[in-house]
This record gives C-alpha cells, sequence and structure tokens, in this order.
C-alpha cells in the first residue's frame, strides 16, 4: 500500500493504462484520432467555402451556411465526447449519454438545419476574382471534395504540386476533384462504418451471447444453430446481393456488415458468461438474491467484456476493409468519395496515376494497421499471463 | 553428507523492487533422512527446491549465489552451481529428482505413461537395450504399486486419477535411482486416505533404497508423519532448524512457535458447546438430493444421472455449527450450494425455520436469500474484481431495504468491516489489492451484510496459511457467538473441525454414512467409512 492513489483505480483504467504503454498502441491511437479529428473537422479543412468573408463590411460564413445535418452531428458527437470524459460516470451511461444526445441532436439536425439546395462551388472563386470582397479566409485546402473545378477548365489528373497556380497537395482525379479533399471527407465513412457496423454487432452479439452463456440448455443450443447459420453466410457475396436489390447506401452496408457479423462476438460472450456463470462472486451475487438484470448487467458483463472489445478492434479494421473492398468494386456509395472508390478510380483510368492509388491505399493500410495494433495491446492487457511484463 | 546448501540466495526483481526469495540459506541432508521444509505460501520453500535443481526462470534474477554441494553415491563432491548445463542435465534426474504438486500439468498429456517414464530411463541410461529399459520401467511402475501395471503403462494420464498420476510421477524419478528426491508439496492435491498412501510409499521405496528426500509441505501433519527433521522458512530465511520431534513440542523461534500454535489443534477451545439435543433445527433437510443428468447424442437423451447428493436427512440446530466432511467428490459443496438453491436441487425438501424454500418461486426465493448467505473457499474468485468493496457490500443491503440511503448502507459496512477487523479506508478499494485473508474477511463481510441466520461456510480456509485460518475460524466463532449464528462448514480438515464444529457428518459417494457430536465423530466413529477418513488424517504428535 505504498502508494494508495495509483492502486486505487478501477479495472478498465488499470487495462487501458497498460494498453497504452505500449508505443504500436500509442501509434494507432494516434492515428485513429488523426482520422476522427479530420472526419470531424473535415467541413472546416477541406472546402471551397471560405471560412470567414467580408463583403462591404459585413461579415458571413459560407462554411456554415453549407454545413449539411450530417456535418452537424459528427460536431455534436465530438463535443459531446470531450463533454463526457472527464465526468465520473460509468462506461455504460456514458454510452447511454452520447446515444442520447445524438438522438435529439440528429433530429433537430434534419428538421432545422437547411443548407441551400443548389451548390455552386466555383462562386466565391469567382466573386473572389471580381474583387467584391473586402478579404477572404479559405480552409487549409480550399476545394470540397466535389468540386470539380469546372471555372478554371482543369483537365483533371494533375500531379501532386504540379501545378504552379495552385496548390493540390494529393494531385486531382480525373474529373478534377482535390485528391486531399476527398481523403479527408472519406476519413468520416472509414471511422464511421468502421463503428456503426461494429457497433451494431457487438450489440447482438452480446445480448444473444450473453442469453446463450446465462441460461445455457435449450437456448444455448437453438443460439448455437443461429450462430453457426450466420457464419455460413459469407458476408461480402450477401453485400453485393443486397446492393443489387437495394441500390446502394452507407447505411445497408453498416448493417449488413454488422447482423453478419456478430456471430464471432456471440460465441466469445457465450463463453466468458459460461465461465463466469461458476464463478463463486456470480454465485454470490445469486445468493444475494439481486436481480438478474443486476447479476447479468454489473457482475458478469463488466467481466466478459475483455475478448469482446479485443476483437471488436479487429472487427473495425474488417469493417473498413469491406467498405473498402465493395467500394473498389464499384459497388460502393454513388456520390460521397471514399477510399475503395477513389482505389477503383485509379485502377480504371487509362494510365496508371501513382497517386490516386498511393495514397488512398496508404490511408487503408494505416487505419487498418492502427487497430489491429490497439486490438494486439489491449489482447496482451487483459490477458493475466503476460501482464507481468513489459 | 549427500546434499550441503551454504549462504543460498535467490533474489528477483520484480517492478524495481528486490524480493529476497531465499536469503541467506544454509541446511544439509544427510543419505537416507527425510528433511522437512515447511513454512507458509511465500515463504521460498519451492524456490530453495528450484535453485538447487537450477530450474530458476532466468528472467529477472537479482542475486544468485551460495554453495550448493552434492555428493552422490560413490563420487566426489560437487558444487552444483558451477557445472555446465549439460553436466547439471546429468544430475536432474538421474542424481536429483524432483515431483510436484500437481501430478496433472506436470506429466506429458499426448504421451502415455510408459513412454514417458522410458525416456526418463533412455536419457539416463543410454546403454540399456530397448528391453532392458522397458523392463526397468515396468519395475518402476510395479514398486509404486500402481495397481495392474501391465495395462497401465499404455493408458494416458487423463485416464489416472490424481492418486495414481502421483504414483506415475513417483515412479518416473524412481526408474533412475536418484539419491536425492525432491518433494513440493506432492500430496497437496490429494485427498486424506490417498495421501496416506503416497506417504506411506514414499517411506517404503526411501527405506529400500536409502535415498534422501527433501519434502516441502505446509502442512504441519505431514511433517510429524514423514520428517526425520525439519527446517521451518519465514520470508525467505530458515529461521530454525532442528529434529521433527523437538522443534514441533519446544519450538525455540519466535515465528516457529507461533506457526505451531496457530495449527487448529493448538489453538484454545472455545466454552463447552450449547447442548446438543435440545435447540429447534433451524435447517432440516428430508430426503434431499441432487442428480445431474448425462446427456448423449443429437437429441440430448438422458443416458444416465451423476447423484451428487443422494438423499441426505439431516438437521442443523440454531445457533450451532454443522460440520460437512469428505473427500473430493462426494458431494459436500454441491450439498452446501443445494441447500441455498444455487443448484437446484431435484429431490427432497429444505425446511429452513418450517419453510420448505424448495417450494418457493423466483420471487419469494429472492426475497428470502437474505436469510441465508454463503462464503466461498477461493478468496480470488469470490469478489466481483470490478467493483469497490462499498459496491460489492452495499449493493446486497441496497436490494433487501437495508439502511434508508446509501450514507445509512455506508455506515452499516464501516461497522461490518470493523467486526471483520478490517480498516474503514478499505471500501474505496478494489479486490485486488487485498491478500487472500483480507477478501476472506471481505467476503465474510459481505455474507454478514444481510444480517442472516445461516451460512455456509465452503471450505473457507483451505487456500489459507495456518495463521490466517487461525485468525479468521477465531473471528467466525466469535461473530457466531456474537449474532447467534447457525453455520454450517463444509471442510476437509479434521483439525478445522474439531476446533470449530458442534455436531458432524461425514459425507460420502452423495451419502452421510454418519453424523453426531463432533467429538464422538472423531473420537469414536463407528462407521468403516469415517474409521478410515479418520485414520488417515496426518495428525501432528509428539
Amino acid at each position: 500500500m505504498t502508494e494508495p492513489q495509483t492502486k486505487r483505480q478501477s479495472y478498465w483504467r488499470r487495462i487501458l493504462g497498460q494498453t497504452f504503454v505500449r508505443w504500436g498502441a500509442r501509434l494507432g491511437l494516434f492515428w485513429v484520432g488523426v482520422l476522427a479529428f479530420l472526419g470531424v473537422f473535415a467541413p472546416f479543412l477541406a472546402s471551397s467555402f471560405p471560412l470567414l468573408l467580408s463583403q462591404d463590411g459585413e461579415l458571413s460564413s459560407p462554411v456554415l451556411e453549407y454545413l449539411q445535418p450530417v456535418d452537424v452531428l459528427f460536431l455534436v458527437a465530438f463535443i459531446t465526447l470531450l463533454l463526457l470524459i472527464p465526468l465520473q460516470l460509468t462506461l455504460l451511461r456514458k454510452l447511454l449519454a452520447l446515444a442520447g444526445v445524438l438522438a435529439i441532436s440528429a433530429i433537430l439536425a434534419y428538421a432545422w438545419v437547411s443548407p441551400p439546395k443548389l451548390v455552386i462551388y466555383e462562386q466565391y472563386r469567382v466573386a473572389e476574382a471580381q474583387g467584391s470582397y473586402d478579404w477572404v479566409l479559405y480552409a487549409p485546402v480550399p476545394y470540397s471534395p466535389k468540386d470539380y473545378q469546372r471555372d478554371r477548365g482543369e483537365s483533371g489528373l494533375e500531379a501532386p504540386l504540379s501545378n504552379s497556380e495552385r496548390t493540390h497537395w494529393f494531385g486531382t482525379e480525373q474529373n478534377g476533384a482535390d485528391v486531399l479533399s476527398r481523403m479527408i471527407h472519406a476519413s468520416r465513412i472509414a471511422l464511421g462504418i468502421g463503428f456503426v457496423a461494429t457497433g451494431i454487432a457487438m450489440v447482438l452479439g452480446v445480448i444473444i451471447g450473453g442469453l446463450m452463456g446465462y441460461f445455457s440448455g435449450v437456448v444455448d443450443i437453438l443460439g448455437m444453430r443461429l450462430v453457426e447459420i450466420f457464419e455460413a453466410v459469407p458476408t461480402l457475396f450477401l453485400l453485393l446481393t443486397f446492393v443489387a436489390f437495394f441500390g446502394r447506401s452507407l447505411y445497408i452496408m453498416m448493417v449488413i456488415i454488422g447482423i453478419t457479423s456478430w456471430p464471432g462476438y456471440a460465441r466469445y460472450v457465450r463463453a466468458e458468461f459460461l465461465r463466469l456463470r461458476k464463478q463463486d462472486f456470480v454465485q454470490a451475487a445469486e445468493a444475494a438474491g439481486l436481480p438478474l438484470s443486476s447479476i447479468l448487467f454489473r457482475h458478469m458483463l463488466p467481466n466478459g467484456m475483455g475478448p469482446v472489445l479485443v476483437s471488436a478492434s479487429f472487427g473495425v479494421a474488417a469493417a473498413i476493409l469491406a467498405e473498402a473492398t465493395l467500394s473498389f468494386l464499384g459497388l460502393g456509395l454513388v456520390d460521397d468519395p471514399s477510399w475503395g472508390e477513389m482505389l477503383n478510380q485509379a485502377v480504371k483510368s487509362s494510365s496508371f496515376n501513382w497517386w490516386m492509388a498511393a495514397f488512398p491505399g496508404g490511408a487503408i493500410f494505416f487505419t487498418v494497421f492502427a487497430y489491429n495494433l490497439i486490438g494486439e495491446a489491449l489482447r496482451d492487457a487483459i490477458d493475466p499471463y503476460l501482464s507481468k511484463s513489459g | 553428507m549427500l546434499l550441503s546448501v551454504k549462504n543460498l540466495h535467490t533474489w528477483f526483481r520484480h517492478q524495481g523492487r528486490t524480493i529476497k526469495a531465499v536469503d541467506d540459506v544454509s541446511f544439509e541432508i544427510d543419505r537416507g533422512e527425510t528433511f522437512c521444509l515447511v513454512g507458509e505460501s511465500g515463504s521460498g520453500k519451492s524456490i530453495t527446491a528450484l535453485s538447487i535443481m537450477r530450474l530458476l526462470p532466468g528472467t529477472n534474477l537479482d542475486r544468485h549465489d551460495g554453495e550448493i554441494r552434492f555428493q552422490a553415491q560413490g563420487e566426489a563432491s560437487v558444487g552444483l552451481t558451477s557445472l555446465s548445463e549439460a553436466e547439471m542435465r546429468q544430475v536432474r534426474g538421474g542424481q536429483i529428482a524432483m515431483i510436484f504438486q500437481e501430478p496433472m500439468s506436470s506429466l506429458n498429456p499426448v504421451f502415455t505413461i510408459g513412454e514417458q517414464i522410458l525416456e526418463a530411463v533412455q536419457l539416463h541410461f543410454p546403454e540399456l537395450s530397448e528391453e532392458d529399459a522397458w523392463a526397468r520401467v515396468m519395475l518402476a511402475l510395479r514398486e509404486v504399486q500402481l495397481p495392474d501395471p501391465e495395462t497401465r503403462v499404455q493408458s494416458y494420464p487423463h485416464q489416472l486419477s490424481g492418486g495414481q498420476r502421483q504414483r506415475v510421477m513417483i515412479a518416473m524419478a524412481m526408474a533412475c535411482e536418484p539419491d536425492l528426491l525432491i518433494a513440493d508439496e506432492p500430496t497437496t492435491a490429494l485427498d486424506v486416505t490417498v495421501q496416506r498412501e503416497i506417504l506411506r510409499l514414499m517411506k517404503a521405496l526411501q527405506q529400500r533404497t536409502g535415498m534422501a528426500i527433501l519434502f516441502i509441505t505446509h502442512d504441519f501433519g505431514v511433517v510429524s508423519e514423514i520428517a526425520d527433521r525439519v527446517g521451518v522458512m519465514q520470508k525467505g530465511k530458515l529461521v530454525e532448524v532442528g529434529q521433527t520431534e523437538q522443534l514441533i513440542r519446544r519450538p525455540q523461534h519466535s515465528y516457529s512457535k507461533a506457526l505451531i500454535a496457530a495449527l487448529p489443534e493448538n489453538l484454545a477451545r472455545h466454552a463447552p458447546h450449547t447442548p446438543v439435543s435440545d435447540a429447534e433445527p433451524l435447517i432440516r433437510l428430508r430426503q434431499f438430493q441432487i442428480h445431474f443428468p448425462v446427456r448423449k447424442g443429437l437429441f440430448r437423451r438422458e443416458v444416465d444421472r451423476v447423484r451428487a447428493v443422494d438423499g441426505v436427512d439431516l438437521e442443523i440446530p440454531r445457533g450451532q455449527i454443522l460440520a460437512l466432511v469428505g473427500e473430493s467428490g462426494s458431494g459436500k459443496t454441491t450439498l452446501g450450494r443445494g441447500i441455498l438453491r444455487l443448484t437446484e436441487p431435484t429431490g427432497g425438501q429444505v425446511d429452513f425455520d418450517n419453510t420448505d424454500i424448495t417450494q418457493l418461486d423466483r420471487r419469494q426465493l429472492r426475497r428470502f436469500r437474505r436469510h441465508m448467505q454463503i462464503i466461498f473457499q477461493d478468496p480470488i474468485s469470490s469478489l466481483n474484481p470490478r467493483l469497490s468493496i462499498a459496491g460489492i457490500i452495499t449493493e446486497p443491503m441496497k436490494v433487501h431495504g437495508i439502511g434508508e440511503n446509501q450514507e445509512q448502507r455506508l455506515e452499516i459496512a464501516r461497522d461490518l468491516l470493523a467486526q471483520v477487523q478490517m480498516e474503514e479506508d478499505a471500501l474505496w478499494r478494489y479486490p485486488h489489492e487485498f491478500s487472500g485473508g483480507q477478501r476472506q474477511r471481505i467476503g465474510i463481510a459481505r455474507a454478514l451484510s444481510l444480517n442472516p441466520s445461516f451460512i455456509v461456510c465452503d471450505e473457507i480456509t483451505s487456500a489459507l496459511d495456518v495463521s490466517v485460518q487461525a485468525e479468521i475460524l477465531r473471528m467466525l466463532l466469535d461473530l457466531r457467538a456474537e449474532r447467534g449464528l447457525t453455520l454450517l462448514f463444509i471442510t476437509h480438515n479434521i483439525g478445522v473441525v474439531e476446533y470449530v464444529s458442534d455436531r458432524t457428518a461425514v459425507m460420502y459417494q452423495g451419502r452421510i454414512v454418519e453424523q453426531g457430536p463432533t467429538a464422538d465423530i472423531i473420537n469414536r466413529p463407528q462407521e468403516q467409512y469415517t474409521q478410515q477418513l479418520i485414520a488417515a488424517v496426518p495428525r501432528v504428535r509428539f
């Protein structure tokens, strides 16, 4: 008891501490943090609309005018997270609070935020060239992902920094849009699909696996058959079929990846619950007459979540890869940029343009790598046999 | 002198601190004698043995020196620390053999026992032909009295019982005719009757071959059964060495004195128990049974039943302690959990204060649970690692409406911790910060938090050191007197039974074979099984 302050921490704080002393996990976390930052602030980082301009002595912010409801949601989620982290609440309560805030702000955002329907990307550039503004402040990358720069008559496919008039850090694609801008906006899809699809899979897996593990017997037998049926379904072909039937939608993709990958989590949770069921502290909780909800959610679930979280961090990587694969095959989103779709463009064009393959490919690689690093470190931290070293 | 250890130091570094596992230990073992190293967990007895065998883990070793001289039959004395790894391998197994506590994990599950012994024999006698080596294997198996050795030699470890596996381990050690056998708690995982057979076997082998035994144990009963001389270890130091009889009768060092005084046999008896007969029973079991179905096949048809508890009639008088003794697998734990309906009974009736609790539905049972609690054996798994002590103790109170608000419940929790002799700041800590004994106290506080009238104590002291065990037992008796508790005390330790219980029931294969006042059962057992069991218990004599 030499250092009571540091010793008096909860289990998860200890595990996270052990996870993130490893440099691999730190690197992974850093990369995911960068992506999250890019995703949340994409409209302010890469946009054809000026952040701030002064016209005839009046200030206005076109970026804010053109903000989409989705952009608002991302910002709200980010701010809520920042506010929640220092609060003394359990993980479950924090998640519930986040979900609640998101639901409310989603309703509000879609009801009230109404950006202009007609989007003319070049209007501010043209107006600036005509000298109608006192001064203009642009985003660091002054091109929207779908700004094909018609006003400049660009042919597209410019190598990075090859044009002396305009700076395209990562070059442009064949329609003339800025590659860096597209990549920044695409990081949202990568993050979103990873988290939402894995979230769906985890919720399903934990509920079904938990029921199988706690009640065992007939519930377990039926559940395991269900697991086997779902494991037999190849995700990619199901996705292809669904895309063919229902058209291309990000949400359908998330749901499908989610509902085909829960069996893995269910298996983990089932095994953990079967083990925990026999543990003395669960028996003690039962002997104390605690209600079933407390036994399941307070005593068993937090003790059984370790392996689930580990596989979830690998699951996020897998979901990102699945989306990239679909987009690469040309079955991704129609209009919005995604890394896989950008790779597809690189392959389709008649000449090989390295910047169109290297940057999105590298982004996919690093993101998947980052999640795998985190998952690896988390697994080592949770494994009691390894926790002594390092 | 066969083995002489001089100024042995084995220190480890762990998280920046030096742990003196073995600190300046010196002793000698003569040919043909049995030397016992005894001490509580963490005293460094096993590390001493591993240091002699040079089987220490290489990492985070901080200091490892001292002189270990070993003189085999008809050979010059060698310093084991200066041998090369190849020479040391010749010594290991050939001249010094070792057996461990857990015979299952020390045998390789994918080879038959014959192959494993054969390998050891061929390694140390490469000149032997295949046939001679096999003959030696069979001889060794016969020597350890493994029943039906011709068939058993083809068995895999999982097909043998714990006692048989330990015999195989001994056979493997003996096959190479070592001069010294190091036995690290070889009988701790075994039942008392099996333990007695193994101890007898080791003694017989020793008399025939003249080997010396370094026997490591924490059990003074075993010590007085087998040892010629004893060394007591405390925190890495060998504090006292002496002839067994002398040391147990007249320990010199203060630690040895404390250790021997803490044996349940030596604890001061409490006041005579309340008369056994006239107390009204609080718990009455009638034809109580728990059968587990064995299911097989596609449709999981029930093909057989395991009769864990098979028709038990038992009464526990109010305010008394009933000890339930029996060997592993006799169904005593299942019985204890069945009374609380943690394991669902399949037949019979449990009357608690004239309420048949097998008839309660889930809701009624949940409310009823505050009257009956349980304390577990394993102090590690009995507390939820994710909850603070405050959470662990107050949650049951909240559910049962004890205390009006959290403040009051915390106040009660503080009182409970004081009763189990813990500091009140323990409330805000997590289970991993406590030692085994402290956790067991917290487990007791949790059980008491609902103010129950009946508690099942399931082997609550068997994972603890004797000194801690003595404290816990004393505390439990005080609490019993204070609160008028009725206890079902499940244990295999006859010394504890004698110390703590008013009545005793002996369980064998799911049935109660004998029950009665404790003194009668222990001193005048009537049934044959009870007689065997009591006789097999190693007692501290002299």
